[in-house]
């Protein structure tokens, strides 16, 4: 602990000279070269950090790569298990970008989430609907359900002007503990004392596809980004939504739907982080417990933030992401790390991103000042 | 710097100054000097340059090489901070108060002085003492955010004042004050100067100079023309040649002020009733004044000019036609259609365009591209429907219709890819009108601009004049908002003024700027 | 029910002092235009190295030093990113939280449920045992006494002295400040790093004096409601006590109206506290003065040589 505070204050002291010595402009345009170099280095740093961490916690450093790459990546069964982690990743992370893109703060996905959980859940308990239709039932209902879950938010932003930010993030414990509600009540499997509810029938369940745990998830969820792909770039509401996340002033005098772009793309978020909630509950526990969706909401922030908020690289990003879960559940098996260590490399990351960005926005300038250079005055004679 | 006195080196020299924004060169190698008692006017264009050479004063900015002395010894100035210390005080054109705050707080902020506890009754008592000496005075206990521009001003003047400031520098400081006001200030500053300081005053009005300016210094494209002429050697052509250049002409000319503003071109005659505002109640409240009961007419092939001082209702009138702001009380009708409750797009469909007055606030998107700024109002309409669907959009069209614009317009700088951000002022404001005007003669209805040529160089606003003018010659009306008076002369067939919400009188085409001042200030 | 009430009164300060030095750790910061949302990381630093420091230094009260430390080190993490390197600040503070909570489940693992001796309390005698309020102000720990005064401290000093009108100018108008020769870096990040402090101190007070042990997630979105609170205060200190004593109230009712054996849903009834925090920010949007206080530059990154 000491140690860990020592380094982070030399690093802050380190930065002070910067804070009065140099100047900034912010540059006019960045080329994508800088803007990717500056990215990737973020990322180095923050994945070095991470693997630093880990080390420090107790993972043997000739283990690293094995567990955080060859593991998790390269063997069938570790990339299965990355795969299936990635499904509702993938979800969360569309969620974040469609908020994003109409700059809508939604801190929240984890309660959209445990909604359509517990919408699917309800769907499949109650055997509601004939059983071929049960399981579009059940996507449906955690859709709906993360969508009126986001609405109040939604609906208090656009009427009150009120932060998105806290009230999403309220939502969200309060969905938890309705969760918990029903799982330590009206839910609870009666054939044993845990907080979970009975197994679902095979009619409320995600076929598998015959490759590790990996269920037909993966395929609602790569459809839902190629089809927010589409959305985004290529339709008429995706460029409103751009023209509103940039300058919502100038979007509304130019007749742009405001308000009708920003409540699609809300919702839409909300219905996808719903259903993440119910791919969950239908492909991997088949039951509602409470252990699902935990981290969701800064996993999804981050997948999102990687990806540039472009659908098809949250795919990657999502990936990525999973594969840091799959380790993390390793490490805390077979080294006794924390699960916490996946929240703090992904904190490590976007930071370390974040910071990144810096230098391709900004250029740093240590300007000559004329009272010590003379010779600029041979320059102008 | 054969200027100075042979017993005392110049209060302030700068030699060989240069700065670069982003490997443009807006200042190359500048020098300015500065005696005591004097007010030395530094003239030139919009981006002439002047404002960075006196950021680079006051510490602001950063030079690249050159000489700064004060008092004949390098200056050593390393930021703001320093320059405060040196004595040198300034009024920026857009002031620097902080609205929420008292004006004693204000001048205390200023005051620099080290000491834990605040107190602001002895700094204000300073300051008003120092605005009295000079015939400005102002209420210590006012919150900043309710004053009137002049009364800003004066707030701004009183602190340089009272940190005892033995340089102080004016940043346009007539452009938003009514003839009158002004008046009053320049005899202000005539006594600032008198007391022995030295007094910058930054403008592009040559009658300034002329008459309330012991020196002068011209910039012209980042570089002194001139450097501390005495006023009497120069006549007001020659100051217009050295701001301009020698290629000016005589229309360009007129546009800046240099020569009297030309009649009002008669384009058309007047048509039929465009927009009918009557009793109109829009906006106001927390801090920005709204509009209220606000009637005129509008008609096919006329320009109407509201003049006035800045934030006086300009902003909800022109907000409340284009549909951003709620009516609250009365009637807009276009056309014979009740405005009331339709959305920006229904207006828009109407034929209403609107060039508002910071265009990368409320009309264009700099992290867009040209072609996408363009296209901003018109893909809701359909227009550029994939063939695969309506609710796809086709880019190919886009970016053909972005070429032909900026052949049109003459867009420098620009592609259709390119950012709009990365355009110059003129060039954005081009932009814009390609896109607001380009079907005119039969799209555009009603052009509601709003200080459309604030911030531009004189090309720039004769090309935006010739817009509006070719616009409403096609037969669209335009309702000219603008703080600049001699804009509002030069384009209008009919002037109102505004004050306070309110249309406080209107006058016909030709009318003085006396004349308008008089009724800005309820003289009248 | 005079028992439940001077129970309840009691326990107050236990529930509404964190609440209360994170938001005014959050006023102090946007009130400078940081928009700081680490502080739900923050308090989880200042919980965990509280807890385990007074485990191994046997001392609660040099746990509360290590606290403030190690709230403002993850604080000063965020200064950097956001005063030094222009980061996003709501991105930035996500990212915080994020670490603030990984780096305390990673480091506090072999300390979790371990339970100590925290803060004594005060037992002047015969004067807590005045009715109803003899416990509520006689019978804390000395650190209640001292927030509050700190709180009280911070509230005047940001209005009366310069240092405070400095800092508030930063966070009204930063290029202003700036020509006025304020150092706008130096005070954002004077700012952060004392809300990191504060936000310590507060977590602290949750595991040192209010549990007496640390568990993970204990500060279980306190943070965040200390960000509801500072907009429910307009950002005033002195209105963040109303709030925390609101908001306290509301938390430390809970388990008690559950001891009475009232029979309500436990779970559904400890969303209260989530629900009150969004009324509480609906009512304020409703009062529509809202802008009328929050710092006009709040959340936005100056550059001083952007040009205008």
């Amino acid at each position: 602990m000491a140690k860990l505070d020592r380094v982070r204050m030399a690093g802050f002291l380190a930065a002070l000279p910067l804070i009065g010595g140099m100047t900034l402009q912010r540059r006019q345009a960045a080329g994508p070269g800088l803007a990717m170099l500056s990215f990737l280095g973020g990322l180095a740093v923050g994945i070095f950090i991470g693997a630093v961490t880990l080390v420090a916690a107790g993972v043997p450093a000739d283990d690293l790569l094995d567990e955080l790459v060859v593991q998790v990546f390269l063997t069938s069964d570790g990339l299965a298990q990355t795969v299936v982690l990635a499904t509702p990743l993938l979800l969360a992370g569309l969620s974040s970008a469609v908020a994003s893109r109409i700059r809508f703060w939604n801190i929240g996905i984890e309660g959209q989430l445990w909604m359509g959980a517990i919408a699917a859940a309800g769907v499949a308990l109650f055997h509601i609907g004939p059983e071929p239709l049960r399981l579009p039932l059940m996507m449906l209902a955690a859709c709906i359900a993360g969508a009126c879950w986001i609405a109040l938010p939604l609906l208090l932003k656009l009427r009150l002007g009120v932060s998105e930010i806290v009230l999403t993030l309220m939502l969200s414990n309060v969905a938890y503990l309705i969760m918990q509600h029903l799982l330590f009540g009206a839910w609870q499997d009666p054939s044993g004392s845990f907080p979970i509810s009975p197994r679902f029938d095979d009619a409320a369940t995600l076929p598998g596809l015959g490759w590790g745990d990996v269920h037909a998830g993966i395929l609602i969820a790569l459809i839902a980004g190629l089809a927010l792909w589409v959305l985004m770039e290529r339709t008429r509401a995706g460029f409103h939504a751009n023209a509103i996340g940039l300058n919502p002033v100038a979007a509304r005098a130019a007749g742009i739907p405001v308000a009708a772009t920003v409540v699609l793309f809300v919702l839409l978020s909300g219905a996808l982080s719903g259903l993440a909630g119910g791919v969950i509950v239908a492909g991997t526990e088949h039951r509602l417990t409470q252990f699902i969706g935990i981290n969701m909401t800064f996993s999804g922030i981050v997948i999102a933030f990687l990806a540039r908020f472009n659908a098809l690289a949250t795919i990657v990003a999502a990936l990525a992401i999973a594969g840091i879960y799959n380790a993390g559940g390793t490490l805390k098996v077979f080294y006794s790390v924390s699960d916490g260590v996946v929240v703090l490399v992904e904190g490590a990351v976007l930071m370390c991103v974040l910071i990144g960005q810096f230098f391709s926005a900004y250029r740093i300038e240590f300007a000559r000042r004329p009272a010590t250079v003379e010779d600029a005055e041979g320059e102008a004679a | 710097m054969g200027t100075a006195g042979p017993q005392t080196a110049p209060l302030l020299a700068l030699s060989g100054v240069s700065r670069s924004f982003d490997g443009v060169r807006v200042l190359d190698r500048a020098a300015f000097d500065l005696k005591r008692g004097e007010i030395h006017a530094l003239l030139g264009e919009n981006g002439a340059g002047k404002s960075t050479l006196m950021n680079i004063v006051t510490g602001v900015y950063a030079p690249e090489g050159g000489r700064y002395l004060i008092d004949g010894a390098p200056a050593g100035i390393r930021g703001p901070k320093d320059a405060l210390k040196a004595g040198i005080g300034m009024v920026h054109q857009h002031f620097r108060l902080v609205d929420r705050f008292t004006v004693a707080e204000n001048v205390l902020l200023a005051s620099g002085q080290l000491g834990l506890f605040a107190n602001a009754g002895e700094a204000a008592r300073a300051a008003m003492e120092a605005g009295k000496a000079v015939g400005l005075a102002v209420d210590p206990a006012a919150i900043v955010g309710e004053l009137s521009v002049a009364e800003r001003q004066r707030v701004e003047i009183l602190k340089v004042l009272a940190l005892g400031a033995r340089i102080v520098i004016l940043d346009e400081p007539t452009a938003v004050l009514t003839d009158q006001e002004a008046g009053a200030l320049l005899l202000a500053i005539r006594k600032i100067a008198a007391q022995g300081r030295a007094v910058v005053m930054i403008t592009h009005k040559l009658r300034e100079v002329a008459g309330h300016s012991d020196r002068v210094t011209i910039m012209r494209a980042g570089r002194t023309v001139i450097s501390g002429a005495p006023v009497g050697t120069l006549s007001a052509g020659d100051l217009g040649r050295l701001m301009m250049g020698e290629e000016t002409s005589p229309a360009e000319a007129a546009e800046a002020g240099v020569i009297e503003a030309a009649a009002p071109i008669t384009i058309a005659k007047p048509g039929e009733e465009r927009l009918i505002v009557s009793a109109l109640y829009a906006g106001g409240g927390q801090g920005s004044v709204g509009v209220s009961d606000v009637g005129f007419t509008l008609k096919a092939g006329e320009i109407l000019g509201v003049a006035g001082v800045g934030g006086n209702g300009q902003q909800a009138l022109a907000e409340a036609i284009v549909g951003l702001l709620p009516v609250a009380g009365g009637h807009l009708t276009l056309d014979g259609w009740e405005l009331g409750e339709f959305s920006v797009a229904r207006r828009r469909d109407l034929g209403l365009r609107v060039v508002p007055s910071d265009r990368f606030a409320s009309a264009l998107i700099g992290e867009l591209s040209v072609a996408d700024n363009l296209a901003l109002t018109r893909v809701r309409t359909g227009r550029y429907r994939s063939r695969l669907g309506s609710w796809l959009v086709g880019r190919r069209r886009m970016k053909r219709e972005a070429e032909q614009a900026i052949e049109a317009f003459a867009i420098a700088g620009a592609t259709p890819a390119r950012r709009a951000r990365l355009l110059s002022g003129g060039n954005a404001q081009k932009l814009l009108l390609a896109r607001e005007l380009e079907e005119s003669g039969s799209g555009v209805k009603l052009l509601v601009a709003h200080s459309p040529t604030r911030g531009l160089d004189v090309k720039a606003c004769a090309f935006v004049h010739a817009a509006i003018r070719k616009a409403v010659a096609g037969g669209a009306a335009c309702l000219l908002i603008s703080e600049d008076v001699e804009e509002v002369r030069a384009l209008a067939s009919r002037i109102l003024v505004m004050s306070a919400g309110r249309m406080v009188g209107e006058l016909p085409a030709g009318a003085s700027a006396s004349q308008i001042g008089a009724l800005i200030l309820g003289q009248a | 029910m005079e028992l439940f009430l001077t129970g309840w009164l009691t326990s107050l300060p236990a529930f509404a002092m964190p609440l209360l030095l994170a938001a005014v750790g959050l006023i102090l910061s946007e009130r400078a235009g940081v928009l700081n949302m680490g502080a739900e990381g923050y308090m989880a630093m200042g919980a965990m190295t509280g807890a385990v420091v007074t485990l191994t230094a046997g001392n609660p009260w040099i746990g509360v030093g290590a606290a403030i430390l190690a709230g403002a080190a993850l604080a000063g993490l965020f200064a950097i990113a956001t005063v030094v390197f222009r980061a996003d600040q709501i991105l930035a503070g996500l990212a915080t939280v994020a670490l603030g909570g990984g780096i305390t489940a990673v480091i506090g693992r072999p300390y979790l449920h371990k339970t100590f001796t925290g803060l004594p309390r005060l037992d002047p005698g015969a004067l807590a045992d005045l009715p109803l309020v003899g416990g509520l102000l006689f019978r804390q720990d000395l650190l209640a006494y001292l927030g509050l005064a700190l709180v009280l401290l911070l509230w005047w000093g940001l209005r009366a002295t310069r240092t405070g009108l400095k800092l508030r100018a930063v966070g009204e108008d930063p290029a202003t400040a700036d020509v006025a020769g304020v150092d706008v870096q130096l005070y954002q990040a004077g700012a952060v790093l004392a809300c990191g402090a504060l936000c310590g101190l507060a977590g602290a007070y949750l595991s040192i004096v209010s549990s007496n042990v640390w568990v993970e997630g204990m500060v279980n979105g306190r943070g965040w409601i200390a960000l509801a609170l500072v907009i429910f205060a307009r950002w005033n200190p002195a209105r963040a006590i109303l709030g925390a004593v609101i908001f306290g109230g509301a938390d430390a009712a809970l388990p008690r109206l559950l001891a009475l054996g009232a029979q309500v849903p436990t779970y559904l009834l400890s969303t209260l506290p989530y629900l009150l925090t969004i009324l509480v920010l609906v009512l304020a949007a409703l009062g529509g003065r809202r802008k009328d206080a929050e710092p006009r530059s709040l959340g936005l990154a100056y550059i001083r040589q952007d040009r205008r």
